[in-house]
C-alpha cells in the first residue's frame, strides 16, 4: 500500500505533465470502449437481422438445391425434419420457391416465388417488417407481399393487381392476377429485388405443384448454436443437408471475422499510441528524479525495489487514466445504447453483404466491452514504462549523484 | 420465331434455281432480301420434351416482314388463346386465363418460350444474319452422302448477339437447310437444330419438322412440325396490334 501511495504522490509532482498524459490514456481508453461497444452492436444487430428476420440459423434443402433451385429438387421428408427440430423446441418453417414473371400493367419484372405457410413465418419477425400494408392472412386468397424494389419498380401499392406468369412443374403456363396485401422493408438484396411472397396453397395451384418443400428455415432465438442444431438434426436428415447461416452466408460471416480484425487493429494503434505516451512521461520523470535515485542505490536500494517504484508510479497513472475513460466511454456507449448514430442521410437502403442493416446505430454494452480495453491499457502503459524503470534501476550512484 | 422465320427464310431461298453458285453472304442477303415484307401465315405443332415432362403446343402463327409476328395457341385446352406478339424489339404476351397482356421484361428475353428450348430472344431478335454477321462457305461438297454447301457464320464486333458461331449446312442442290449448329460465346456447342422432312407448302419446299436439341440437356428437345404454311397473303392491318392481341 505504501507503495501506491508514494507511487501517487510521485505522480502529482509536475501535475501539468500528468494530467495531460492521464487525458490522453484516458481518452484512448474511451474510444477504444466506445468503438468496441459499437461494433458489438453491430455483429449483434446483423445477427439478429440475418437470423431472425427471415434466414433463421441455418436451413435444410434438397442436397444440391442451392447449385440449382429447380422446383423438381425438393426435401424428401420435410415433416420428420420438422418434428424433430420442434422435438428440441427449435422453429422449423418450411418454404417453397420458383421463378417466374410479375407484371402490372405495361411494367414487368423477373421474380422469386416464395410460398409459405403465414402462421408459421410468425417465428420470424420479417412478417412485422413491413413498408406498407399487412402480412399474408392465415388462409390463401390471391394474395401477395412484394420486395420493396420490387415493387417500386412494378409501381405496385398495396392493393394493385399483379399478375403472375410462371412455369409449371407439369410445363404448362401458370398464370394468376394476385392482390398486392403488403410491401417489405428493406430485407436483403435478393428478396428486395425480386420477391412475390403467397400462401403456400395458392403457389401449389399457381405452379401445380403437389406438396413439396424446398426449404426449411430453423430458428432455436440464438438458444441453440446453429453447429449444435445442425448435429441434433443429423439423424433425421436422410437426403437432405442442413447449412448454418455462416455457410449460407460466407460473406458475412468472413465480414463479422474481420470486423474483429478491424477492431484488433485499431485497438493495437491506440494502446501504442497510449504505451508511448506514458513511456514519454515515465522517462521525463525518472530523468527528474536520477539524482534521487542515485541516493536511493547509494544507500543500498536494490535496482528491483527502483523498477518497482517506477512501475507502480507508472501503473497508478495509467489505473487513473483507464479508470477515467471506463467512466466517459461507458457514459457515451450507454447513450449510444439507446440513442443511435443515425446514418440513413448517407444511404437510404443499408446493406452489407446484401443483408439489410438497420441505419440507425447502436452500441451494446457487454462486460467485456469494458473491462478489456482497461486491462490491456494498463498492461501497455505499465509495460511501456519497463524502459524508463530499467534505466532508472540501472544507474550508477556517483555519476547520479552529481546529475541535475 | 427467329429460328421458325430462318427455317422459312433460307427454305424459301431455296424456290430461286438462281442460287447457286452465289457467295455466302449473297445468299444470306437473298434470303433475307426474300423474306423482307413478305408475309406468311400457318399452322404448327411444338413438341416439347424435358426430363420432367411432355408436352405439345398446336399454334397458328402469322408473319409480316422482320418485325412482326403472331403466335396464338389453340390447345392444350389450359393454354388455348394464349398468344405472343411480337412488334420491332417488344414481346408482348397475352393470357386468356386473367384476360391480360404483359409486356415482357428485357431481363427475361433469355427465358425459355413458354417451356421450349426456345428463347423469347429468338423471337425478337431480327433475321438479318448478314447484318450481324460475316458469312463464309467453309465447306462444300458430299458429306454422309448429301452434297452440301456449308455456311459459318461468325458475327461482327459490334453485333449484339447471344452466339458466337453459327454453322448452318444446306443441301447444295436446292438450298434447303440440313442442320445449323449454334456455338456459345467461348464457341462451345450450345444446339442444334436439324431440318427434315422436305414438303411442298404454298409451291416452296421446305422442311416440315424442324428439331432443336440444347447441348447441356442433350434428352431434351423441341420439334416443331408445321402443319400448313401460305405465303404472300393479305393479311388484315390490325393483326399485330395488341387490341387484335386481347381478341
Amino acid at each position: 500500500m505504501m507503495l501506491l501511495k508514494y507511487a501517487w504522490r510521485n505522480m502529482w509532482r509536475n501535475r501539468r505533465r500528468t494530467m495531460i498524459t492521464l487525458a490522453a490514456v484516458a481518452l484512448n481508453t474511451a474510444v477504444l470502449i466506445l468503438f468496441y461497444a459499437l461494433s458489438i452492436g453491430m455483429i449483434e444487430k446483423t445477427l439478429r437481422n440475418v437470423t431472425g428476420l427471415v434466414g433463421g440459423e441455418a436451413q435444410a434443402h434438397a442436397r444440391d438445391y442451392l447449385e440449382d433451385q429447380s422446383l423438381y429438387k425438393s426435401l424428401e421428408k420435410p415433416e420428420k425434419i420438422i418434428a424433430a427440430a420442434n422435438r428440441i423446441g427449435v422453429s422449423a418453417v418450411p418454404r417453397t420457391f420458383g421463378f417466374g414473371l410479375a407484371a402490372k400493367e405495361t411494367k414487368s419484372a423477373g421474380a422469386v416465388f416464395w410460398g409459405v405457410r403465414p402462421e408459421e413465418e410468425r417465428a420470424f419477425s420479417w412478417v412485422n417488417h413491413l413498408l406498407k400494408g399487412t402480412f399474408l392472412k392465415e388462409k390463401p386468397g390471391k394474395e401477395v407481399v412484394l420486395g420493396k424494389k420490387l415493387a417500386r419498380q412494378l409501381r405496385a401499392e398495396v392493393g394493385s393487381e399483379i399478375i403472375i406468369v410462371v412455369q409449371a412443374a407439369d410445363g404448362s403456363m401458370g398464370n394468376e392476377i394476385y392482390v398486392v396485401q403488403g410491401i417489405l422493408k428493406a430485407i436483403g438484396a435478393s428478396i428486395d429485388r425480386g420477391a412475390v411472397i403467397m400462401h403456400e396453397q395458392d403457389f401449389r395451384e399457381l405452379f401445380v405443384l403437389e406438396d413439396r418443400i424446398h426449404e426449411i428455415a430453423f430458428h432455436s432465438k440464438g438458444r441453440i448454436d446453429p453447429e449444435d442444431l445442425i448435429t441434433e438434426l443429423s439423424s433425421d436428415l436422410g437426403q437432405a443437408e442442413v447449412k448454418s447461416w455462416k455457410e449460407l452466408m460466407p460473406v458475412l460471416a468472413d465480414m463479422l471475422r474481420l470486423s474483429d480484425i478491424l477492431l484488433l487493429i485499431f485497438g493495437g494503434i491506440f494502446f501504442v499510441a497510449a504505451g508511448l505516451g506514458v513511456m514519454n512521461t515515465m522517462l521525463m520523470a525518472t530523468y527528474e528524479r536520477m539524482h534521487e535515485f542515485g541516493i536511493q542505490k547509494a544507500i543500498g536500494a536494490s535496482p528491483l525495489r527502483i523498477v518497482t517504484d517506477v512501475l507502480a508510479e507508472a501503473f497508478t497513472l495509467s489505473a487513473a487514466g483507464t479508470a477515467l475513460g471506463a467512466l466517459l466511454g461507458y457514459g457515451v456507449s450507454y447513450y449510444l445504447q439507446f440513442h443511435g448514430i443515425d446514418l440513413s442521410r448517407f444511404s437510404e437502403d443499408l446493406t452489407i453483404a446484401g443483408i439489410a442493416f438497420d441505419p440507425v446505430w447502436y452500441t451494446a454494452i457487454v462486460p467485456k466491452v469494458i473491462v478489456m480495453p482497461m486491462l490491456i491499457m494498463c498492461w501497455v502503459c505499465v509495460l511501456a514504462s519497463l524502459y524508463p524503470a530499467m534505466v532508472a534501476a540501472l544507474v550508477k550512484p556517483v555519476e547520479a549523484i552529481h546529475h541535475h | 420465331m427467329k429460328l421458325i422465320l430462318i427455317t422459312l427464310a433460307l427454305t424459301v431461298s431455296s424456290a430461286n434455281a438462281e442460287l447457286r453458285g452465289r457467295t455466302a453472304k449473297e445468299i444470306l442477303d437473298y434470303v433475307d432480301d426474300l423474306f423482307r415484307g413478305d408475309s406468311s401465315k400457318g399452322r404448327m405443332t411444338m413438341k416439347i420434351s424435358t426430363k420432367h415432362w411432355t408436352r405439345t403446343l398446336s399454334m397458328n402463327f402469322w408473319g409480316e416482314g422482320k418485325e412482326k409476328s403472331l403466335i396464338r395457341i389453340l390447345s392444350p385446352k389450359k393454354e388455348k388463346g394464349t398468344a405472343t406478339l411480337r412488334a420491332g424489339n417488344d414481346i408482348w404476351n397475352y393470357l386468356p386465363k386473367v384476360r391480360r397482356v404483359i409486356k415482357l421484361p428485357s431481363s427475361m428475353m433469355s427465358a425459355s418460350w413458354m417451356g421450349s428450348h426456345f428463347t423469347n430472344d429468338d423471337l425478337v431478335k431480327e433475321t438479318r444474319m448478314a447484318d450481324d454477321f460475316d458469312t463464309k462457305v467453309s465447306f462444300q461438297g458430299e458429306r454422309e452422302g448429301v452434297e452440301i454447301v456449308e455456311l459459318t457464320c461468325i458475327p461482327k464486333e459490334e453485333a449484339v448477339v447471344v452466339w458466337g458461331k453459327v454453322v448452318i449446312a444446306v443441301h447444295k442442290d436446292d438450298l434447303t437447310p440440313i442442320v445449323s449448329h449454334y456455338y456459345d460465346e467461348d464457341l462451345d456447342l450450345a444446339r442444334t437444330m436439324t431440318f427434315s422432312e422436305l414438303r411442298v407448302f404454298g409451291g416452296r419446299k421446305l422442311p416440315a419438322r424442324v428439331s432443336i436439341i440444347p447441348s447441356d440437356k442433350p434428352a431434351e428437345a423441341t420439334v416443331i412440325t408445321y402443319e400448313e404454311i401460305e405465303f404472300d397473303l393479305k393479311l388484315p392491318d390490325d393483326l399485330f396490334t395488341l387490341r387484335n392481341l386481347q381478341r
